[in-house]
């Protein structure tokens, strides 16, 4: 019943709820429209015969369109019904998420230079947080302790080449 | 008997210290991948992808083939003892096996789906190393419209059969189509879709995508639910008898049989791996249970086991062959695998018999010392195994995205890779958390410049004229199976409807 009202609990207007799925063909559109902007400015080499580069990538963006538009129907007729559990506010554990992905974005940014020991130790410990972890202190000398090991079986050992960063001019 | 001899000289060059090593290595990480719920072999190897680049091919696949099968034989461990099956393909061994552990007899449980996997296996490698030369001779005469005809095959045989719906199996088919046609065209030599980005000039990274679509994403998926789901019970009863019984064995064997035969031609079939002939098996164990004296079904029946786990392995192990011989991947692992081929400059196909002779046999004598060691790893160990359980589900997970760091920094060390992977890993979860399944987009991406460039090609060599594609007996055997192949999911749509609607 996702059309139960919801609005004491103040969250998403009602006649989303449910209805999340609508990002999936959101994204497909997404990615179709960003097809047909790079086909418009594409630089084709005169010789090409037919079929040139951009033939295949039409059938793709027809064929994505057209379920975008059928993904729109199947989710509006098929709202999702975890989304009405009532014990939690959203189906998905958003902080949850966020200290995840949040936790790779920093490490992303920061690898070169913080240096692999402190951005991989930083990933483990947000996400080991993310996931559930109860105890930060701890977390941080296993955090250390792994992402150390990783630099010398495989920065030391096997010869990848891993960012010493920050604690390399020491 | 060429293959004979040309096996025996393959074990030879994988019976090496180092060889044997690197299976042992991989039956250990694919047994624990396979016991841990929620990972699984295409997780493992995925992972493993990007560490292997420091191996030769040889060493790096033998490796590869034993996570593969370990994934297969670790499985049914967790759905036995605790009712969590570690990957799709256990869930049809877990209705019966969960139900002999609750009757007391897990030991016997897990020796059954031991050996069935075993079984399933060896006949499979046999199967792959007798067939797949004659397959790879018979593909070898296959131009572009047969090329074609079989990613079309393999596309619309995963779309369908994988997800609940046909329009979220396209729409992610079609994601990864996109995703493969990124970077130059090989063809015309036209750069498409980079945006000026010179990361982007060289194509989309598959391991980027691969890592993203099945680490990254499973473990935000996992995050964001494991504070509220309930948590799986473990069961700690073993039971007072250690071994099998010879009635037990006799009772079961039969259903081994069944399994490995059912399972096999599924290898070659592109539905998405091992959970359709699984299931397939169990229905066939079923329905002749119905018919015996006292029905075991319910109860535990060590039929109900046998047979999907063997059907499971025995796929596995002939999807191996189709890879190897025709370059196509039937499933999300093989797919990863297929990738791995391609970072070594190594073409899966047709001529790979040929041309890599000293890779593909010992590839194929490590799959017979793969399939001995987990046998005698997971045998007598597997309520050994059950205690992986023991790390705490944080560190684990926290492990694996640093892993993922780990490989997507070895591979391409750039923060426009890291940053990119993860936005696949965000779109992954999207995808999981609305049901629409990932494999026909790995698919997809690893088939869709052999489609495109198949189908260019013909249209090309044809000037432009479409009855190219239906003018062998070949394409159309293709077209005809894929026909059968979504007639078979219309009408379980329309039972399921109808059963829903009584």
């Amino acid at each position: 019943m996702s059309t139960a009202p919801n609005a004491e609990r103040g969250d998403a207007p009602r006649q989303l709820r449910g209805r999340g799925g609508l990002l999936v063909p959101l994204v497909v559109a997404i990615v179709c429209t960003l097809v047909v902007i790079g086909m418009v400015g594409m630089e084709v080499p005169p010789e090409t015969t037919f079929p040139g580069p951009r033939f295949f990538p039409t059938i793709l963006v027809v064929a994505g369109y057209a379920l975008s538009i059928l993904l729109v129907v199947h989710y509006l007729r098929h709202p999702d019904e975890e989304a009405t559990e009532t014990q939690y506010r959203t189906y998905s554990d958003w902080p949850a998420f966020a200290w995840v992905a949040g936790s790779f974005l920093a490490f992303a940014v920061l690898l070169d230079v913080l240096g692999w020991i402190l951005a991989a130790g930083l990933l483990f410990w947000g996400v080991a947080r993310g996931v559930g972890s109860k105890r930060p202190l701890f977390d941080v000398s296993v955090a250390l302790l792994l992402s150390s090991l990783i630099y010398l079986v495989f920065a030391a050992g096997l010869g990848v080449t891993l960012p010493s960063g920050l604690l390399g001019g020491m | 008997m060429d293959q004979l001899q040309l096996l025996l000289e393959g074990f030879a060059g994988a019976l090496t210290p180092m060889n044997l090593l690197w299976v042992l290595l991989g039956c250990l990480i694919g047994t624990a991948v396979g016991v841990l719920p929620g990972l699984g072999s295409s997780m493992a190897v995925a992972l493993l992808l990007p560490m292997t680049f420091a191996l030769d091919p040889t060493a790096a696949f033998i490796l590869f083939a034993g996570v593969y099968f370990g994934g297969l034989f670790g499985d049914s461990t967790m759905g036995i003892l605790m009712n969590t099956p570690g990957q799709a393909s256990a869930i049809a061994s877990t209705f019966e096996g969960h139900a002999m552990a609750k009757a007391g007899r897990a030991p016997q449980a897990l020796a059954i789906a031991a050996i069935g996997a075993f079984l399933g296996g060896i006949v499979s490698a046999v199967a792959v190393t007798f067939a797949a030369p004659a397959l790879a001779e018979f593909a070898a005469n296959f131009g572009p419209a047969e090329f074609f005809a079989l990613a079309l095959l393999a596309f619309g045989a995963i779309s369908s059969v994988v997800a609940d719906s046909v329009v979220k199996g396209l729409t992610s088919l079609v994601l990864g189509l996109v995703l493969a046609t990124v970077g130059v065209d090989p063809i015309s030599g036209a750069e498409r879709f980079t945006f000026g980005s010179m990361y982007l000039f060289d194509g989309v990274s598959l391991v980027v995508v691969v890592v993203g679509m099945l680490a990254l994403g499973e473990v935000l998926k996992v995050a964001t639910r494991i504070h509220r789901d309930p948590k799986p019970e473990q069961l700690g009863a073993p039971g007072s008898r250690k071994f099998l019984s010879k009635r037990e064995f006799k009772d079961a064997a039969p259903a081994w049989a069944r399994g490995a035969g059912i399972g096999l031609p599924f290898g070659v079939i592109p539905v998405g791996g091992a959970e359709v002939p699984t299931f397939l098996s169990y229905d066939v164990e079923r329905r002749l249970d119905r018919r015996r004296r006292d029905p075991q079904f319910g109860k535990g029946a060590p039929r109900g086991l046998a047979g999907p786990e063997a059907a499971g392995n025995a796929t596995t192990g002939m999807a191996m062959g189709a890879l190897l011989a025709l370059g196509l991947p039937v499933s999300a692992t093989a797919a990863i695998m297929l990738a791995a081929f391609r970072q070594y400059g190594i073409q899966p196909g047709p001529l790979l018999f040929d041309t890599s002779a000293d890779l593909v046999w010992p590839l194929l004598a490590s799959f017979f010392i793969a399939m001995v060691v987990l046998l005698l790893i997971n045998l007598p160990f597997a309520q050994l195994w059950a205690k992986l359980l023991l790390i705490p589900p944080p560190y684990l997970y926290a492990g694996i995205v640093v892993f993922c760091g780990l490989g997507i920094y070895a591979t391409s060390p750039s923060m426009f890779d890291l940053l990119f992977f993860l936005g696949i890993g965000c779109l992954a979860f999207l995808m999981r958390r609305y049901a629409v399944p990932v494999a026909p987009l790995l698919i997809g991406m690893v088939l869709g410049p052999l489609a495109e460039t198949s189908m260019r090609d013909a249209l090309l060599g044809s000037n432009g004229d479409y009855s190219v594609f239906v003018a062998g007996p070949i394409p159309i055997v293709l077209y005809v199976l894929l026909l059968v192949v979504v007639a078979f999911k219309v009408r379980q749509v329309v039972v399921t409807r109808s059963r829903r609607d009584v």
